[in-house]
């Protein structure tokens, strides 16, 4: 081809300069490069294929194109964390107009050009050789940013409690990165030294480089170019053939994760569906997991979000979600090969002979303390750049303790008979459960099933001390609200939320039932809870049972109260408060407002954040379950809270979650603060600055404490 | 190893009592039943001495229809079959009738040692394992909280006031179980499937061949007296609350 003659008004550059009998090798290699990249991809396409049981990930086409677009093309996921957000960001955007850049030039060069379109020339290229060099850098940089990060600034969550899980592609993939990026800007400033073209500084980090030449002879530096121009493309051809065997997969499947992400309610777990015929129940192997399941893991990049907020790794408990996914990574890598070669050997009609397991996942490859230290608080998904479920795996191979092996914590143990037997986590007699009520004139369904209504108090406002007094203090608003509602006394049951995120969802879908046919035999159609863990059942995990009911908060209820002006907050309540977001209500739910708006009506009150707060909050460590279970390693979850509460200067602890407030008012305990801080329910400090009740002395509840106290003593 | 288990259904401990107004019994309506936990501990010691020892566990029950779930408990828990005996004569027997039936099934099949709690939380008569081993012609460790048995020896510990005792018996024999004996495992699931399979037979007094012949009679049951309130003492100061203590337990109390 011969030399285009480039000129001020027509300004561009003759692609692949100085690379003269280049094509055929370049091909060549190219090839070469692709069939690596190729085999490597079909290869992990078996090995993801292998396992699993069978799951749809590929409904609902518009809103997964969505997710992809929004996660994966916009990064937006990625970009909540800023500084990591932004060095991925420049790698990753960098990278995208780099590649489309190159597109260009070889669309040029083999397409348009022999056609007799150059459309790279004048104002266009100009800006194109300004926004090559400038994506260049922005690379570069990023690599920086992350060399910086891995090597020097070390942050744990690029490890393991203090110790860095760094392996070779991490830095390799780095220096690969880099290289491409440096060489290119060496070429290029070798090319601007030879050529010298007037309109050169637009590509500015060239032009600054190539100074650097001055004084070479023309004739070494073009030898000097094209032993660049081959280091970069060898690099480059490297960088494509590496993917599938290095992290950089990723590039594949974290985008396919956010394809394939659950399009389910936050914190779905999939019902088991068939008790009496299943023969076995929970993920006790690899096998019993989704194919998607196990596919999460190899979506994982070891960035260590997960394990930055979860309440049990940050007290020095074994678990961190990455080091889960990573072990099941490491597992499913070790076993995958072996069951496809057992079911080669089979061929496509005979029975594979599948090796049984060396180690059992459950217990080994997947330490049972880590099993149950998960609160199910969904910090690790809420803030996961690669959509991995955690809790769903976890919850699945507590199944798998719990139903097939009877194997877990004696005090759960305890819990799930008191709940079989009086349908109450703490064991108490089952004909107690509406004393709370007696003295208020609250309405039972069975007497009145005319209402708008149903308060479902749950266990804790039914039989918890503190928790009655909660389920009072909102029944009164209620009332003082002229709201119609009812109860359904000794006809309701607890929820089961503790026995499904423990694992036992026999009993959870029992007790599930259980209710559904009392409030469907009542007719029930809109529902209030003061205990989010209840709210979440009822309203996200019912309707599998058929219970389709409209469920609220009690502070989606107060706020909508206190906005349409149907009760008055008068009564100042003086002192500094900050709200505690439960799990289930925050990032369960998405019900962060409400709470705060309630607060900020009542006159005299100062609200303030804590460290942890909104979709990043610190779970108080009551959640999956383990409000019922010893907390014996590590600090405690709730003192850990406190404290950000007691640095946030707050006096007073809001909650909306009776699990939240009895572990709130423990930590306080804890940390010797009864003196000076508190603890209380959303509605108990509405009712105080309803101010209804000033004139008595002081609350019922109060002196009938003192009076159990009595009785025990004598 | 032929090992026998026997189980009783009990109000829960938490379930509401209330005295039927007659005071012939106590209402049974929205009771929730439950096996009595000392049972529980017989049953659980029956597991591991299977799964040691090999053989199979049989649960043996008398009482109303419903007590079938407490042997389905049992079946769920591991063992391997059940017998109910089941007959009107036989509901709310007293402790010898209890027993005399019982022994009438347990001659039936073979058996190298038979497990009771050394109690029911019910009545706490606590008399049905030793009129059993009677009845059997057995030796009876009782109140047991350790036991081994090895080849056709039992060893058992037995606490008492201030020592325990360490028992030593041949097999067969009868051995009531006492809390701290063992934790009683949580059914898994497929347990609890399989238990809805497990034979059980039902049998009645005629099919043992046994008449109720009851020795002792409850005359009356009768609620507790209900407790008096606790008292909250009023004062300025600690002193003064102090002292108006002393005055209410020396001469309300009279304790001091």
């Amino acid at each position: 081809m011969e030399h285009t003659t480039f000129s001020v008004g027509n300004e561009g550059r003759q692609v692949f300069w100085n690379a003269e009998y280049f094509e055929l090798i370049l091909f060549l290699f190219t090839a070469v490069a692709l069939v690596i990249f190729a085999y490597g991809v079909y290869r992990r396409w078996q090995m993801w294929k292998a396992m699993g049981k069978p799951e749809i990930r590929t409904d609902n086409m518009g809103e997964r194109i969505k997710i992809l677009l929004r996660d994966g093309l916009l990064q937006l996921k990625t970009f909540k964390d800023i500084y990591p957000g932004i060095m991925h960001a420049f790698i990753f955007f960098g990278f995208f107009v780099l590649i489309f850049g190159a597109a260009f030039d070889a669309t040029e060069f083999h397409i348009t050009e022999p056609l007799g379109w150059a459309f790279l020339r004048g104002n266009f290229y100009l800006v194109f050789s300004l926004l090559m060099d400038l994506f260049g850098l922005l690379v570069l940089i990023g690599v920086l940013m992350a060399l910086d990060r891995r090597y020097l600034q070390k942050p744990d969550r690029l490890g393991y409690r203090g110790k860095p899980d760094n392996k070779p592609d991490d830095a390799i993939v780095l220096l690969l990165i880099g290289g491409i990026i440096i060489t290119g800007f060496i070429i290029e400033a070798l090319r601007l030294y030879v050529t010298n073209p007037s309109w050169g500084h637009w590509s500015f980090v060239g032009w600054i480089i190539s100074k650097a030449f001055v004084g070479i002879d023309h004739g070494t530096a073009r030898i000097l170019h094209k032993v660049m121009w081959w280091t970069h493309t060898f690099i480059a051809l490297g960088f494509i053939a590496y993917i599938p065997y290095s992290r950089l997969l990723h590039i594949i499947t974290t985008s396919a994760n956010y394809f394939m992400s659950t399009l389910k309610p936050v914190g779905y777990v999939e019902p088991i569906a068939d008790f009496e015929n299943a023969e076995s129940f929970g993920m006790g192997q690899l096998e019993d997991f989704t194919w998607k399941q196990i596919f999460d893991s190899d979506a994982c990049t070891r960035c260590g979000r997960c394990q930055d907020g979860c309440p049990a790794y940050l007290t020095g408990k074994p678990l961190s979600p990455k080091k889960l996914v990573q072990d099941l990574k490491t597992y499913w890598l070790e076993r995958a090969p072996k069951v496809m070669a057992a079911k080669k050997a089979a061929g496509p009609e005979g029975e594979p002979e599948i090796p049984e397991p060396e180690k059992a996942m459950v217990g080994e490859v997947i330490d049972l303390h880590e099993l149950w230290a998960c609160t199910n608080c969904m910090y690790c998904m809420e803030v996961c750049p690669a959509s991995i479920e955690h809790v769903p795996k976890i919850v699945g191979m507590r199944q798998y303790k719990v139903l097939m092996e009877a194997d877990f914590a004696p005090e759960l143990q305890l819990t799930y008979r008191n709940m079989e037997n009086n349908s109450n986590p703490w064991g108490i007699g089952a004909h107690m459960r509406a004393d709370w009520a007696k003295d208020l004139g609250i309405k039972t369904l069975a007497e009145d099933g005319n209402v708008e209504y149903l308060y479902y108090v749950g266990c804790a406002g039914s039989f918890d001390d503190r928790g009655k007094k909660v389920a009072i203090a909102f029944a009164k608003i209620l009332k003082a609200a002229g709201i119609n509602f009812g109860i359904l006394g000794t006809e309701e049951g607890c929820c089961g939320d503790s026995a499904m995120r423990g694992g036992n969802e026999y009993l959870y879908q029992t007790l599930a039932q259980m209710n559904i046919e009392a409030m469907n035999g009542y007719g029930v159609k809109k529902i209030i809870t003061t205990c989010p863990h209840g709210y979440n059942a009822l309203k996200k995990d019912y309707p599998h049972f058929g219970g389709n009911f409209e469920v609220y908060h009690h502070t989606e209820i107060i706020a909508d109260l206190i906005a349409k002006g149907r009760i008055n907050l008068k009564k100042p309540v003086d002192g500094v408060f900050t709200y505690h977001d439960s799990c289930f209500l925050g990032r369960y739910n998405q019900i962060y407002d409400q709470p705060r708006n309630v607060l900020k009506a009542v006159p005299g009150l100062k609200l303030t954040e804590m460290k942890n707060n909104h979709t990043k909050s610190f779970c108080c460590g009551a959640g999956g379950a383990r409000m019922w279970m010893e907390e014996d390693i590590g600090e405690r979850i709730n003192d850990v809270r406190t404290d950000q509460a007691i640095e946030a200067k707050a006096d007073h602890i809001a909650v909306g979650c009776p699990f939240c407030l009895t572990m709130m008012v423990d930590g306080i305990k804890d940390r010797e603060m009864s003196e000076k801080m508190d603890a209380a329910d959303i509605a108990e400090i509405v009712w105080k600055a309803m101010g209804i009740e000033e004139a008595q002395p002081e609350p019922e509840g109060e002196s009938k404490e003192e009076e159990k106290g009595g009785e025990a003593a004598s | 190893m032929n090992i026998v288990a026997l189980v009783k259904q009990v109000p829960d401990t938490e379930a509401q009592i209330r005295v039927k107004p007659d005071g012939s019994g106590i209402d049974d309506s929205g009771i929730k039943w439950v096996m009595n936990p000392y049972d529980e501990f017989g049953v659980e010691e029956a597991l591991k001495l299977k799964e040691k020892a090999g053989g199979d566990v049989t649960i043996v029950s008398v009482g109303p229809a419903r007590c079938v779930e407490a042997i389905r408990t049992a079946l769920a828990m591991g063992a391997d079959k059940g017998i109910h005996i089941d007959d009107p004569t036989l509901n709310n027997a007293d402790a010898y009738t209890t027993a005399n039936a019982l022994a009438a099934a347990i001659k039936g099949i073979p058996y190298d040692v038979i497990f009771c709690g050394q109690r029911a939380i019910d009545d706490d008569s606590g008399q049905v394992g030793s009129i059993l081993a009677e009845l059997l012609d057995l030796p009876q460790l009782t109140i047991i909280t350790k036991l081994d048995i090895e080849g056709t020896t039992a060893k058992a510990v037995k606490p008492i006031e201030g020592a325990q005792l360490l028992i030593e018996s041949s097999l067969p024999c009868v051995i009531t179980a006492q809390k701290g004996l063992n934790e009683p495992r949580y059914a898994s699931l497929p347990g609890v499937m399989k238990a809805k399979k497990k034979p059980l037979e039902v049998k009645d007094a005629a099919a043992l061949g046994i008449t109720a012949d009851a020795k002792a009679q409850v005359a009356k049951t009768t609620a507790p007296p209900s407790r008096p309130p606790g008292k909250i003492i009023d004062g300025a100061d600690a002193a003064e609350k102090a002292a108006q203590v002393a005055k209410l337990l020396r001469e309300e109390a009279k304790v001091i």
